[in-house]
């Protein structure tokens, strides 16, 4: 679908361009993590000030360019990637949006698949004792070869629903039936439910072995529904994917995923805007709604767990050890954000009640803002000092260095660690506290404290710079405040 | 049709889906609202309430119409290799034997009938929707929870206030029981979230020697993450800038709640539950386990004055197919609750903390072909304890069987002189036992239930 034909107005380059520089870095990492992405901060800004930021990065989305044999094969590398049984499926998954270096094609079909994946509409539902962890793989892969072959949305849907996967999770005619209106059409008539389970009489989930029955007694008496005429199971999932409704249903579950915190009203306005654009495909339904005005500038939505780690993991040049990606996943249950795993699907998004949030924010603190990777431990990917961020992400040649004035080169450190994360300078009130730690008076004069002192030249006794080291004592400073900041967590709207 | 064609298939999309909604969207009016402090104060109510998620079958309390279901179901009853009423005709296999002691000891009471004629009238028997209209006790969805609307209420007329400590808890996350709507819910009371563990993640670990002053670092172990260290000055300033420029209120209210919740916590986790002999509550579930620590927080914290749970570790109660386990479900539960009651006895707390277990909807009880109910129109409710504001009245309500004689349609409903009521008599009952005289208005002219 060309972006002509989106109805729901996209943000324009012109209009992009025309926001102030704040602004613009503000909407350009949310569009990015949101996409689970991210650049470091000087790529980002000279791809800002190209004057064509967002066509291209929706120009990089059309075209694949990653070397998927080896992005494939480094995932499933065990000593890179811990994927113990009963978790690989959902490990290899999240370990694919680390490893994953271009925003490409690709990387967009995956995140396609990932969204689906983690709605009512195509969750393999692990929590299920008739779901399997192997449904992960199925689900998603599926997905995944079918988006990349350009397969619309309404045939996927058809696979899905006629699938093993999807009857392992509503698992009887009536339960399967009742769901699938629901789900697809927001049809919550319980009297089309008798009509729907005799469509589907000889389906049956064989519990012994969790296997998909299809038997050959089927029905033969005639049945009504979307105003059509139906027999069997096939003719069901295929009219309900060609009914009128299914398009509003599906476009509306979207919306509400992502405008979390829009009123009923903005979300039914937005669906119908999408609706109208006659979308046939899942691409064209989100590309739509993340890069819309709606989203990047009028929508405040607090940000999901993958978003903000993902984004961090590339903003920060982040490395993982073994095990990382999957205590990753065991934090997102205990976030309740878990992937893949519920049976209606993340029903709350990003769920803020005080014990979610706690976990969320404790993981975001203690594993990715305030770890650091020991570069001796690079070739050790079973090593714990290997998990964190590189000191490359604060090197010297990043910041702005003015080596007569170490209190600005101070607060061009903070100033630059503040932009990667929070998309903004430090404020003035915020400068001064950090001021109150990290300078002293000499003879009325601001010094910088020695050990945060980023131009000292010496060398320690390992032989590396002073500086270097005084810059991961800004660092950790600097994350742990951000860590306790919105901003780490929620995109923001710019009106 | 060819696969390539269905592929590639472009249809005009309609754009006027219009649901079947009985949603006005009306604010609720809390000028309205009655609220009698001393009822408030006498009744020092405590409530937990549990939501059975799925939809639970009513027929473990329920098996009075037994044998014209089996006549009619598709699928033989037999399939469940032991179903035997007790004396109040509940399933004994299915928990029915510690429904009977609760009964018997007069700490129960189990309504058969709550049926929901709206729902009836308008072919509703959808999890989503029923869930949202059970938990917020009113047909509008866009209205408030019933423990927001609660909270509203209470601290208006300043029953609780900004020094109640953790007056709301949840044990599950976020629920439709604390949507806003249009209540106003202050950041210091809004519910915060604990697990069966009471594990502790609020709690900071990662200090670094450097946010500390010159002088902090003179003490001894400064920075040790353990009793022997503290916070540095710098830390409390961070929090206090942060929360300067926080203004997302479920974040900030999160930030706010930290530091309490961790000392709560900790607090809350030293209590022993005491020796409850044959009552002791059943190992390694979860259910379990949620319900004493729930107990726990409540007998330690009179400020806590709700507490809603699933019953994550039993499973779901959405039986479409081979719902044999259901018995051993209910097994669970009903065990669990006879202990909870147990252990409230055993800290002289039954007259003022009680328990309410409903769900969204009961179950149809044709036993398809899969072996499983699809979704009914009339479900269970239970209460124990609260012996204070409560007086039992044991089993309340008769049932017969509806049957349209289509595949798969077996369902019951109240009989014509039972006593009856929708589920949103269930949030009128819990805005009552906080004193609040006239809770219809805010449930849609549903009254309390009686007891």
């Amino acid at each position: 679908m060309p972006s002509s034909s989106y109805r729901l107005a996209p943000l324009s380059d012109d209009e992009f361009n025309t926001l102030d520089e704040p602004t613009k870095l503000l909407v350009a990492d949310k569009l990015l993590s949101t996409l689970f992405y991210g650049y470091s901060l000087s790529t980002l800004k000279e791809k800002i000030n190209s004057g064509d930021f967002l066509s291209q990065v929706a120009l990089g989305l059309k075209e694949e360019t990653t070397d998927k044999d080896l992005l494939e094969s480094t995932i499933i590398d065990e000593e890179k990637f811990y994927r113990p049984s009963g978790h690989s499926e959902a490990i290899d998954v999240l370990s694919r949006f680390y490893a994953a270096k271009d925003l490409d094609k690709y990387f967009f079909n995956n995140w396609v698949a990932y969204i689906l994946t983690q709605t009512i509409m195509f969750s393999p539902a692990y929590e299920l004792d008739s779901s399997h962890a192997p449904n992960v793989a199925r689900v998603y892969n599926r997905l995944v070869t079918l988006l990349e072959d350009d397969t619309g949305m309404r045939f996927i849907t058809y696979i899905h629903m006629a699938s093993d996967d999807n009857w392992r999770r509503f698992r009887s005619p009536e339960d399967n039936g009742r769901e699938m209106l629901e789900i697809y059409t927001l049809d919550g008539d319980d009297s089309h439910v008798p009509i729907a389970a005799t469509a589907l009489k000889n389906w049956k989930l064989d519990r012994d072995n969790d296997t998909l029955v299809v038997g050959l007694n089927e029905n033969t008496q005639a049945l009504s529904l979307f105003g059509t005429t139906i027999y069997n199971g096939d003719d069901f999932y295929r009219e309900l994917v060609k009914s009128s409704s299914f398009t509003y249903g599906v476009v509306k579950r979207l919306v509400s995923f992502f405008f979390i915190d829009n009123t009923p009203a903005q979300i039914e306005s937005i669906t119908q805007s999408i609706v109208a654009s006659k979308p046939e495909t899942w691409q064209g339904i989100l590309k739509q709604i993340v890069f819309s005005k709606e989203y990047l500038l009028h929508t405040t939505k607090a940000k999901s767990a993958e978003e903000t780690y993902f984004s961090l993991t590339k903003k920060l040049e982040y490395k993982t050890r073994n095990n990382s990606i999957y205590y990753f996943k065991i934090a997102l249950e205990n976030m309740h954000q878990a992937s893949m795993k519920y049976k209606l699907g993340k029903i709350e998004r990003v769920p803020l009640d005080t014990l979610s949030f706690a976990n969320y924010t404790k993981y975001i603190r203690e594993e990715v803002l305030l770890r650091r990777s020991n570069p001796s431990y690079d070739n050790n990917h079973s090593h714990w000092a290997r998990q964190g961020w590189s000191d490359s992400f604060i090197s010297s040649d990043k910041i702005e260095i003015d080596s007569s004035d170490e209190v600005q080169t101070l607060h061009n450190l903070i100033d630059y660690i503040f932009e990667i994360i929070a998309s903004r300078t430090a404020t003035q009130d915020e400068m001064k506290m950090f001021d109150t730690l990290m300078l002293q008076d000499k003879d009325g004069v601001d010094e910088v404290v020695y050990f945060f002192d980023i131009l000292d030249d010496g060398v320690n006794s390992s032989n590396i710079r002073n500086g270097d080291r005084y810059a991961q004592s800004v660092a950790y400073t600097v994350l742990d405040y951000l860590s306790r900041l919105e901003d780490t967590y929620i995109h923001k709207k710019v009106d | 049709m060819k696969r390539r064609n269905f592929i590639k298939l472009s249809l005009a999309a309609s754009t006027s889906l219009v649901l079947p909604s009985l949603a006005s969207g009306a604010t609720t009016d809390y000028t309205k609202v009655k609220f009698d402090k001393n009822t408030y104060d006498t009744n020092a109510a405590q409530v937990i309430m549990i939501y059975l998620y799925g939809g639970a079958s009513q027929l473990a309390g329920n098996l009075t119409n037994l044998d014209e279901i089996q006549d009619k179901s598709q699928s033989s009853y037999d399939y469940f290799r032991g179903i035997t009423q007790t004396q109040n005709g509940f399933w004994q296999e299915a928990g029915g034997t510690h429904l009977e002691d609760m009964i018997t000891a007069g700490d129960m009471t189990l309504f058969r009938t709550c049926y929901s004629k709206v729902r009836e009238a308008n072919n509703n028997k959808a999890h989503g929707a029923c869930t949202v209209q059970n938990q917020k006790g009113s047909f509008n969805e866009s209205s408030a929870g019933m423990v927001a609307s609660l909270t509203d209420i209470l601290s208006t007329n300043n029953a609780i206030t900004e020094d109640s400590v953790m007056p709301f808890v949840t044990m599950e996350g976020e629920s439709n029981f604390y949507s806003p709507g249009n209540a106003t819910v202050p950041s210091y009371l809004r519910a915060v979230g604990l697990n069966q563990n009471l594990d502790n993640p609020y709690k900071r670990y990662v200090r670094y020697w450097f946010e500390y002053t010159s002088q902090e670092r003179e003490t001894t172990d400064y920075n040790k993450n353990d009793e022997r260290g503290f916070d540095p000055a710098f830390n409390k300033t961070m929090n206090e800038m942060a929360q300067n420029n926080n203004n997302h209120i479920k974040i900030k209210n999160a930030f706010d709640k930290r530091e309490p919740l961790s000392q709560f916590i900790t607090q809350i986790d030293t209590a022993v539950t005491p020796d409850l002999g044959a009552d002791a509550y059943p190992t390694n579930s979860t259910f379990a386990k949620t319900l004493e620590a729930s107990i726990k927080v409540m007998a330690n914290n009179p400020d806590t004055k709700v507490i809603t749970m699933n019953t994550g570790g039993l499973g779901g109660w959405d039986d479409h197919n081979d719902a044999r386990n259901y018995v051993t479900r209910c097994e669970g539960l009903y065990k669990s609750l006879k202990s909870s009651l147990a252990h409230l006895k055993a800290l002289g707390k039954e007259q003022n903390i009680s328990i309410m277990l409903f769900g969204e909807f009961g179950r149809n009880v044709n036993l398809n072909s899969a072996l499983g109910w699809d979704h009914g129109n009339l479900q269970n409710f239970i209460v124990l304890g609260g012996k204070k504001y409560f007086t039992h009245r044991g089993v309340v309500g008769e049932t017969q069987v509806d049957s349209s004689g289509a595949i798969n349609r077996l369902y019951m409903k109240p009989t014509e002189n039972s006593e009856t009521f929708e589920p949103l008599s269930i949030a009128a009952t819990l805005y009552k036992v906080f004193g609040i005289t006239n809770p219809e208005i805010l449930t849609d002219g549903n009254e309390a239930v009686v007891l």
